[in-house]
């Protein structure tokens, strides 16, 4: 195999694979990318056997052929080259001569034939949504994956395609994200997925603001088709439990906030927020809401803001970091903050179709 | 292993193992009863089982979990004791407080065993170990096995190797000779029906095991197929962590012929349940349960949890989730079932708690 490259298209190419490999791996080859040169392109391809992403740039191509190289060792060079054309030339040993300008490295590879394949697709229903709806769709739920191993159904953003829309719901047991777009499919294709975190987290790296990513779901495998890439990751088996049912359906007071306002109080009063039990308390009173918190042995702060409030005089903690990872994601500049009393669960709203349920602290004093 | 290799001695961790825990306590507080076939468990007239048992029971063929009907076929003389858990439970602190001398860094795996981890002590590990189970002796007239390895699944291995009264050690250096041999029910996880499969894949010993391929494994069992190419090579990264909280507890049965109809499972879902609200009184009365959980596993090795919130899981909620997780199935017959619940954790107990949704 032999080819020429610019370090800019391969480090491109690199950089939007190598996050697969994990850097403890039992197997050598999982440690290695897969590099098919052929017609004028180069592909690139990794695995951790749950989760795979291959892409491909552009190459000029002198011999084609195909090897595999450890990724990180090999981005770590190309990041480092000193010219902007790169070639490279792989032995019958896998071994890969890499010139640039005056630098020369020789890195051992190993053989193909070991590299596991990617799971391939041909009975699976396909969706089409744009990049920009889905990327932002992550980006306001993906906070609220649960990382507890036991509940490994929560360990991954649930995705139903149902009633014309996407649904992506992601949750912890205290916390939920959710957020629904109308996509185009039809009702023969229903279904509902849950992708596991990892392959979420590679998802939001491939995502751009342009085009549109075609998905795939078989069986027990989801595929997402973007730009140049293809993401191949098994999906989570089990029942997603039945998130409908604690959303509240009624609401006795509605507050509007300004986001970043809320957001930078939220986040200064934390500082003083108990290390152990973590809570910050929004205290509502006639048209203001005192947000306070208080650290024995420490200290204590508090802030007032000025709300349109009608409503009787009514205290209410949360979890700091629970309440500003939603204000953190989204970009509106209001969002509503439903609630019914201090132990029931609170919604936080936007105008769109974005909507967090967040359950309250039950606090001693 | 430690990030940047600043740590590149070999762990000392010691698998303290007590000999017929139980039975071995009622032993003592019966010494009428020496010499004789005992066990610990249930009557034979309802369905008990047997707890543990001592070696003389252990000739006739008794084993812990066999019905203690069947053992007393096997054993006409078999003394059958009532369980006292609150007993077993104060000899195994004195115990643990024993291994507290040693090193803060033990994790009881339960009443009768605990990893211990005593990498930086200057004394070998065999005389550690040699020390601990001289002192559990002389403080509560027990004896107990000990394995010493640089890991925890080496360690446990090493424990049963001369059972009762007697320890073993795996040097780092004797790892991959040690290994060759060792049949893979030998280790942590492999069962009757794992140990079964690899046999078909021609892997009896780890040694053979060792011949299978990572890919593979991983296609074969998933993830439990990645641990195992570290397994039978004797590598456990794992570290020995004390206060380790319990999040689940559950029972399972691998039955010996594939159940076909629902019924059937209705009937097996019953006797685990049992067993599992006695685990649950006996050993952690004091959790909170969150969720109760049915596993099914099918015929083809496919798994499926049905899983719901239940403060109180009755037998109603568990036979339905039972449905819901044999329906999955479409169809296909099953080889296990087991039941569990998930427990709160027991920080959100506390007065400032976070609430919990489900």
């Amino acid at each position: 195999m032999k080819f020429t490259i610019t370090k800019e298209d391969f480090l491109e190419g690199l950089q939007q694979v190598q996050h697969v490999v994990s850097s403890r791996t039992t197997l050598p080859i999982l440690s290695n990318v897969l590099l098919e040169a052929d017609g004028n392109s180069l592909r690139l391809t990794t695995t951790d056997l749950d989760v795979g992403v291959t892409g491909s740039v552009k190459a000029k191509v002198k011999q084609s052929g195909s090897t595999t190289l450890p990724a990180r060792r090999l981005a770590g060079i190309v990041r480092e080259l000193p010219a902007n054309e790169v070639s490279v030339e792989v032995d019958s040993k896998n071994a890969a001569s890499i010139r640039s300008g005056p630098s020369f490295f020789k890195i051992l590879g190993l053989a193909k034939d070991e590299f596991p394949p990617l799971a391939t697709f041909d009975d699976a229903n396909e969706y089409k949504i744009s990049q920009g709806v889905l990327k932002d769709g992550l980006r306001m739920t993906s906070y609220a994956i649960s990382t507890d191993e036991t509940r490994y159904v929560l360990n991954g953003i649930f995705c139903s395609f149902k009633g014309g829309a996407l649904t992506l719901v992601a949750t912890d047991g205290r916390r939920l994200a959710m957020v629904e777009n109308d996509i185009e499919f039809p009702e023969s294709r229903e279904t509902e997925v849950i992708v596991p975190t990892k392959a979420v987290n590679e998802l939001q790296r491939l995502l751009t603001d342009k085009g549109d990513v075609k998905i795939f779901i078989s069986e027990s495998q989801v595929a997402f088709e973007l730009n140049n890439n293809l993401l191949v990751s098994k999906l989570i088996e089990g029942n997603y439990p039945n998130y409908r049912q604690v959303i509240p359906e009624e609401t006795k007071e509605r507050i509007v906030l300004e986001r970043e306002t809320f957001l930078s109080t939220v986040n200064r009063i934390s500082l003083l927020a108990n290390e152990k039990s973590n809570s910050v308390k929004c205290i509502f009173g006639e048209n203001k809401i005192d947000v306070t918190a208080n650290s024995p042995e420490v200290g204590e702060a508090s802030e007032t803001m000025d709300v349109a409030y009608k409503g009787p005089q009514f205290s209410i903690a949360f979890n700091p970091d629970f309440l500003m990872a939603p204000l953190r994601n989204l970009d509106t500049d209001e969002v509503y903050l439903d609630l019914i009393d201090e132990m029931s669960p609170g919604v936080l709203k936007t105008e769109g179709s974005f909507l967090y349920v967040l359950m309250p602290m039950r606090v001693s004093q | 292993m430690q990030p940047g290799g600043e740590n590149l001695q070999p762990r000392k961790i010691i698998h303290v193992d007590m000999d017929c825990f139980y039975a071995a306590i009622e032993l003592r507080e019966h010494p009428e009863l020496a010499g004789k076939a005992i066990a610990v468990g249930g009557q034979p007239g309802g369905r008990g089982v047997l707890t543990t048992c001592n070696y003389e029971a252990r000739k006739f063929g008794c084993h812990s979990a066999m019905p203690s009907f069947k053992a007393l076929e096997r054993c006409p003389g078999l003394i059958i004791l009532p369980v006292r858990h609150d007993l077993y439970r104060s000899e195994s602190m004195k115990i643990r407080s024993i291994f507290a001398e040693f090193t803060s860094r033990v994790e009881p795996l339960s009443l009768d065993e605990a990893c211990l981890d005593l990498t930086g002590l200057k004394s070998s590990g065999s005389a550690l170990a040699k020390e601990i189970r001289f002192r559990i002796k002389k403080e509560t007239a027990l004896s107990g096995s000990a394995g010493i390895a640089p890991n925890k699944l080496l360690a446990k291995i090493a424990s049963d190797w001369n059972k009762p009264d007697g320890q073993f050690e795996i040097h780092e250096d004797e790892i991959p000779q040690f290994m060759q041999s060792l049949p893979v029910k030998k280790i942590w996880g492999v069962g009757d029906k794992t140990a079964e499969r690899l046999g078909l894949m021609g892997a009896t010993t780890c040694g053979e095991l060792q011949k299978i391929g990572l890919v593979d494994l991983h296609r074969a069992f998933g993830q439990f197929g990645s641990l195992l190419f570290q397994l039978c090579r004797g590598i456990d990264d794992r570290s020995v962590t004390p206060n380790r909280q319990r999040k689940s507890l559950s029972v399972e049965r691998t039955f010996p012929s594939d159940l076909v109809t629902l019924t059937e499972g209705t009937a097996e879902l019953e006797k685990l349940i049992n067993e599992l609200t006695g685990e649950l009184s006996a050993k952690h009365p004091e959790r909170a349960v969150r969720t109760a959980f049915v596993k099914v596993k099918f015929t083809d090795f496919q798994q499926t949890t049905a899983e719901c919130s239940a403060e109180a899981p009755s037998p109603g909620i568990f036979e339905g989730l039972l449905e819901e997780g044999w329906s999955r199935g479409k169809g296909k017959s099953v080889r296990l079932i087991g039941v569990g619940v998930r427990f709160k954790d027991q920080e959100s107990l506390d007065e400032d708690a976070q609430l919990e949704l489900f």
